[in-house]
């Protein structure tokens, strides 16, 4: 199937990109800076100053730990001043005919709370007012609990943890396509432009060749998905255990989900790195061609199922996941949320596999004709061409 | 493995870069394209290469009682024109990659690596990165890769190019002891003293046609078939007394001890010789035989008019 001159090559593309010193500073960075965004919303947190409020003297409304509401005897007019030349009070609440006025300085995100802190009292002065006891406000004050319940058993409820997981694969998945067709632009136009390629041609066949740069690239982005996924791993339980003070739980993993994930996710990546190998090998000078932006075409089938997540059981996601094209993002997906038997993500993963093994000829082919040219850019019409005659030579 | 051209032709868009080319490679010997940019060697070698093939014309390569139609690419070397390694890796990782993507195991691999980088003296520099050395040890690094697994044949393009005139020198002796070794060498170059040391046989290209082949000899025969001979004398000469010895001769006055003449052929000379010996007292009998260079720029220079005519 793969020769060995094809796992050297994968080899060589794998290590190429494999800098742990580089990657361990990339993640040091991203702590730092998502501890200076933390320390920045502690630093302006507004919610734990306390505010001073004039109001009315009718006004019965409760003191809170932010605001604390005095009723003081002076005019309004007297109070304003107060508020215009003096630290007294934070904001002035005045009654007139049709509403009630909160006077402040400017602007502050504190001023939601109180507006929400204003509208609860006065609910209830108006609930009071029409003669309503306190049981019959709070029944209005609570919102109707509405449960869902499904009949079809193999679904597994659109609100659980389920649901998270779908998506983290998803986004996963989004993590591995960027690394892959990054490094795969990059690589294959590089090597053009130093003019690898004319010594590697010597060597290898241009199929040994792209099956190695496939195989390396996917690898590559297969570790992106993980380190990804150590470092949320990692980061959910040092926030639980030292931030939120709570005990670490991944009971509600799905583990047979995430064993599916695996050869679903590689074969996906295979199927998008032959595709996304292919368009780079025809681009000659990645600055000016427009051809980069097909290999995006590779996100798709992660946008179709991302729409239709939702609707796990529908007719979409039921085609996305049969569809050899989209499967690798779907299946994962609908395995999550679903309960299904055990033969359809096999036969699925089969025909993905099946497409795979043509689309990788076909990238071989175009492979080799793209990586003939120089100074000139095939058109979409020379590829057609070459992905659809037998040369692979 | 004996590589035999016949009659190829190679066309691309607007270009017709090869016009009816044949020739054949002896195994063992060492086989120079020559000509100026544009006329056809680079395409030549990307046919025996494998790269693209003819469009009209054959290739047959004849090795271990197999025939391909190309050079098989586990028995060939090739240095590109436009030099191809990985400029931010280091002088071994580029080595050792090409090396084991030649077949070869990682402990041959770097034996043959060390045995190589010894004799082009940059052992030191193994762990370097390719783009911190100069361009002529990149070159040397180039070259290295495309002989590290020892092949049948070696193609190089250009193998001299940013290379300093004691580095010239070196390239030539590795390609006579490749030549020893027993692998055949094609190579494409400008430097015609090089060409000159090296060539068992060579092929004068111009705009995709052959202008001159054959071996340094013969190319001077096609090239200058008529032999100039300088004699130098004791006693002093003058054009009366050579008009009167060599009336039937082309002959040309050089100076008051010294005049040429131009013959026909090889038994013109012992004619000639007998006829001036018996009138002047010879010093010195020179042959005028023109070098590579002289002959490739009148080559070109003729091939030039023929094509204006």
């Amino acid at each position: 199937m793969i020769s060995k001159q094809s796992l050297i090559v994968a080899k060589w593309e794998f290590l190429r990109f494999f800098k742990w010193k580089q990657q361990l500073i990339s993640y040091l960075l991203m702590v730092l800076v998502m501890a200076a965004v933390v320390a920045w919303s502690f630093f302006v947190d507004e919610s734990r100053h306390q505010y001073r409020i004039a109001v009315p003297a009718h006004f019965t409304l409760e003191n809170t730990e932010q605001f604390q509401f005095q009723r003081p005897t002076i005019t309004l007019e007297e109070q304003l001043a107060q508020l215009k030349s003096t630290e007294t009070w934070h904001a002035v609440v005045s009654e007139e005919a049709e509403a009630i006025v909160v006077h402040t300085l400017s602007g502050k995100k504190w001023q939601q709370t109180l507006d929400s802190e204003l509208q609860k009292y006065f609910r209830q002065v108006y609930g009071q007012s029409q003669g309503l006891s306190a049981a019959q406000l709070a029944t209005l004050e609570e919102p109707v609990t509405l449960e869902m319940r499904y009949l079809d058993d193999n679904y597994k409820g659109s609100d659980r943890p389920e649901k998270m997981i779908a998506i983290g694969l998803l986004f996963l998945l989004l993590i591995g396509l960027s690394t892959a067709f990054g490094q795969l632009l990059m690589s294959i136009t590089g090597e053009k432009q130093q003019r690898v390629t004319e010594q590697l041609f010597a060597i290898v066949t241009p199929q040994q060749w792209i099956d190695g740069k496939v195989l390396g690239h996917s690898l590559s982005a297969m570790k992106a998905m993980f380190t990804t996924s150590l470092v949320i791993v990692l980061s959910t339980v040092i926030t639980l255990l030292f931030i939120a003070d709570k005990p670490v739980d991944f009971t509600w993993l799905n583990w047979a989900v995430i064993a599916w994930l695996v050869p679903f996710a590689l074969a996906g990546l295979l199927l998008c790195a032959c595709f996304m190998a292919a368009i780079a090998a025809s681009i000659d000078d990645p600055n000016t061609s427009g051809k980069g932006v097909v290999m995006m075409v590779t996100w798709l089938p992660l946008l179709f199922t991302y729409l239709v997540i939702d609707s796990p059981t529908g007719f979409g996601m039921t085609l996305l996941s049969w569809l050899p094209l989209t499967s690798f993002a779907a299946m994962p997906v609908r395995l999550a949320m679903v309960e299904l038997a055990w033969w359809q993500p096999l036969l699925s993963l089969l025909l993905l596999l099946g497409t795979l093994y043509w689309l990788r000829r076909l990238a071989g082919r175009i492979f080799l004709r793209g990586m003939q040219m120089y100074g000139k850019e095939p058109s979409w019409g020379d590829i057609m061409r070459w992905a659809l005659s037998n040369k692979t030579e | 493995m004996r590589i035999a051209v016949s009659a190829i032709e190679k066309a691309y868009a607007t270009v017709q870069a090869v016009r009816g080319v044949s020739f054949t490679i002896e195994p063992g010997e060492i086989f120079a394209l020559l000509g100026p940019n544009g006329a056809g060697k680079s395409s030549i070698i990307r046919m025996l290469v494998g790269m693209t093939l003819p469009d009209t014309g054959t290739i047959q390569v004849e090795y271990q009682q197999q025939r391909y139609n190309h050079i098989p690419r586990r028995q060939l070397g090739y240095l590109p024109e436009d030099r191809g390694l990985y400029p931010d890796k280091s002088v071994e990782k580029n080595l050792l990659y090409l090396a084991q993507l030649h077949g070869l195991s990682k402990a041959t691999a770097q034996q043959q690596m060390s045995h190589w980088l010894e004799i082009f003296e940059l052992t030191e520099r193994r762990h370097e990165d390719l783009k911190q050395l100069s361009k002529g040890n990149q070159q040397k690094v180039q070259l290295i890769a495309a002989v590290i697994h020892r092949p049948a044949v070696v193609i190089l393009d250009e193998p001299f190019s940013g290379l300093d005139p004691l580095n010239q020198e070196k390239v030539v002796a590795f390609l006579k002891e490749l030549r020893q070794q027993g692998m055949t060498v094609i190579l494409s170059a400008h430097q015609m003293a090089m060409v000159e040391k090296l060539a068992d046989r060579m092929l004068l290209m111009a705009k995709g046609k052959v202008v001159l082949a054959g071996t340094l000899a013969e190319i001077r025969l096609q090239a200058q078939p008529k032999q100039v001979v300088l004699i130098e004398t004791e006693q002093t000469v003058s054009e009366d007394s050579l008009a009167s010895v060599l009336a039937d001769e082309h002959w040309q006055w050089q100076s008051s001890h010294s005049f040429s003449v131009t013959l026909a052929n090889s038994t013109d000379l012992t004619h000639c010789l007998q006829r001036v010996l018996g009138s002047f007292t010879v010093r010195a009998v020179t042959m005028q035989a023109a070098d590579l260079h002289q002959l490739y720029v009148s080559a070109m220079a003729e091939h030039q008019q023929g094509s204006a005519a």
